[in-house]
Formats: C-alpha cells, structure tokens, sequence
C-alpha cells in the first residue's frame, strides 16, 4: 500500500505561513509523500515562492508538485520553480517522476494543464488566432502529460495537474465557467496510460470526487474544498498493475 | 439624465466587483461569489487569512462607497485529516 497525501491551492503568502506547519508536522507518520495541485502562492512571486518553501520544506517526506495558474501571475515562473527546487520540491511540468516507497515504486506525472472545457462543450482549434492559442495551449499540455504518465516505469501511477480532468469534480461551481476550469483532453491523457488516481485543484467550490470516462478515480484536492490540511489516499501497491 | 443612487447594485457593479477580487493584486481571490441581494451585495467564499477577509471587505468598500457589501467570507481549516481514503 502506497500512502499519498494532497493539497492544493494553498495560495501562500506571508499572512498564511506556519498555519499549515502542525499539520504537516504529522506527515511522515501518515504519508509517503505530499503532491500539492498548483497555486502554491497568490501571485507567482519569488517572495511568495520563498513563503511555500518555509511551509513546505523539510517535512521528513518527498514533496513534489505542479504549478497553478497564480504562480503564472507575474512572470516569475523560472524564478519561483528554482526557489522551489532549492527547497527540496520537485516541481513537475509535462514530467514525471517515480519514488521508492515500502509499498511500491509511486510514479507521479504532471502538468499544469489548462481550461478549454468538456467533451461537446468546449473550444475548439478554429477561428481567430486567439482561440487557436487557447486550444492548442490545451492539447499541448494534456499532450505533455500523456507522454509523461505512458513514460514511467513504476507499480503505481499518479497523475497530478491543476485543472481540472473531468466535470465530475466541478459540481457546485457554475457550469458557465468550467471552460476555464479544466479540459477533456487532460481526462483523456490521464485514460492513455494505466493511471490509478488523478489529483487536481483549481475549482474552490467544486466537489471531491470523481472518475474519467475511462474509469480512473479523480479527487479534486483543492483545500477550500478539501477543508483540512490535506487529504491521505491508500492506493493498493505492488499487486495493483498485475 | 439619471443620478447615481444608493440604490441596489446592478449587474454591471456586481461583474465589476467580482472582477475586481481577481485583478486587484491586494486580494487576487477567484474563489469569492457576489450574490445580488435586496439590500446590496453579499460577498461569499473561503479565504486563507483573516487578513485577507478583511482586506476584500475593506478594497471593496473602498472602491465602491455607495453600494452596501457585507462579507459571509470564512477561513479556511487547516487541520490534520482524521480519515484516510482507502482506494483498494
């Protein structure tokens, strides 16, 4: 058994550090690692960056993650992955990464992801260049992860990103926004491999649970939704690929 | 002519509001849903700091002095879990 914990959302800044640190303190007896789904920080700062370091380094457990739409904010996205990786935490982006653990070896692929929305209610690669942007920034995201979930060679897979990979996990937020909530075609990577649960975060009013249309379990671990540090998932080890 | 009034927010404050709670760097929140009431706007939503529920009330107010915004905005627990979620 592979014991995995998640949060994501965290959106650190000076005024949050060490309100998650007693929590975290519990770590290592409950966990193998910690994923955290993206918007680590309010607005991308180095600063902010050097916030979740404080938070999040030096927990006794691997710590890796994906980067949110707030981290894009102000442009300082090489600056605050460095942060990040200086501090321990492996930052993910249309890669991957597997850890020994005494249940298994956990692989863990990630991307950021982006909106573009779902099956027959989404954008499409059509029109002015703008929109073709929008898509083709979403097929090449959902693509990088894909790759990167069909690349380890590992007994558990994990597929970690910020948007959302189904609508399941939306519910409660309005359906006028999921378009930029999260896309089909993250669902899709996710289903091209042989994932075992899909975590993202992202959606503030959405809903835990869900699966792809190919039947892996989705959690949207986004702390206002989760509602406590973070959430513990056992996943079945060694045996579970066989 | 038309004068601007105290009176109940329309749609266009209310999207310029929620807007606001975004773009405006000393909030940034995506997360807080303005509900048209009655009597005014009420903010909802959960937030990491006390400070920045403060600090939503008080750019809006600031903002917008005529319209009447209360705040239902909470902070969100940061607690261990109790459970753990077996996914055999």
């Amino acid at each position: 058994m592979i014991r995995i914990a998640a949060v994501g959302d965290v959106h650190l800044d000076e005024d949050v550090v060490g309100r998650f640190r007693p929590a975290l303190e519990e770590l290592p007896d409950c966990a193998d690692v910690l994923l955290l789904a993206g918007d680590l920080t309010r607005h991308g700062t180095e600063a902010e960056a050097r916030c979740v370091a404080r938070e999040f380094g030096d927990l006794g457990v691997p710590v890796i993650t994906v980067l949110g739409n707030h981290d894009h904010q102000c442009d300082q996205v090489p600056q605050v992955v460095k942060v990040l990786a200086d501090a321990g935490v492996t930052v993910l982006e249309g890669t991957g990464t597997v850890l020994e653990t005494p249940g298994g070896r956990l692989g863990v692929a990630g991307v950021k992801g982006f909106g573009g929305g779902f099956a027959g209610r989404c954008a499409s690669d059509f029109g002015e260049p703008e929109m073709k942007a929008f898509i083709r920034t979403t097929n090449e995201s959902a693509g990088a992860l894909g790759r990167a979930l069909r690349g380890l060679d590992c007994d558990v897979l994990v597929a970690l990103t910020h948007y959302s990979p189904v609508p399941d996990t939306l519910a409660g937020e309005p359906l006028e926004i999921y378009p930029f909530l999260g896309c089909y075609q993250l669902g899709q990577a996710i289903d091209s491999a042989p994932t075992a649960l899909a975590l993202h975060g992202h959606a503030h009013h959405g809903t835990e649970r869900g699966t792809t249309p190919g039947g892996v379990r989705v959690r949207n671990v986004a702390h206002p939704v989760i509602k406590q540090a973070y959430s513990v998932f056992h996943l079945g080890g060694r045996d579970h690929l066989d | 002519m038309t004068e601007h009034s105290a009176g109940p927010p329309d749609e266009y404050v209310e999207a310029e509001i929620h807007r606001m709670l975004a773009e405006d760097p000393a909030v940034a929140e995506q997360g807080i849903t303005v509900v048209r009431r009655e009597r005014g706007l009420v903010l909802y939503g959960e937030v990491e700091s006390p400070h920045r529920r403060e600090e939503i009330l008080r750019r809006v107010s600031e903002r917008f002095p005529d319209v009447p915004v209360t705040s239902d905005i909470g902070v969100i627990r940061t607690q261990a879990p109790t459970q753990v979620e077996e996914l055999p």
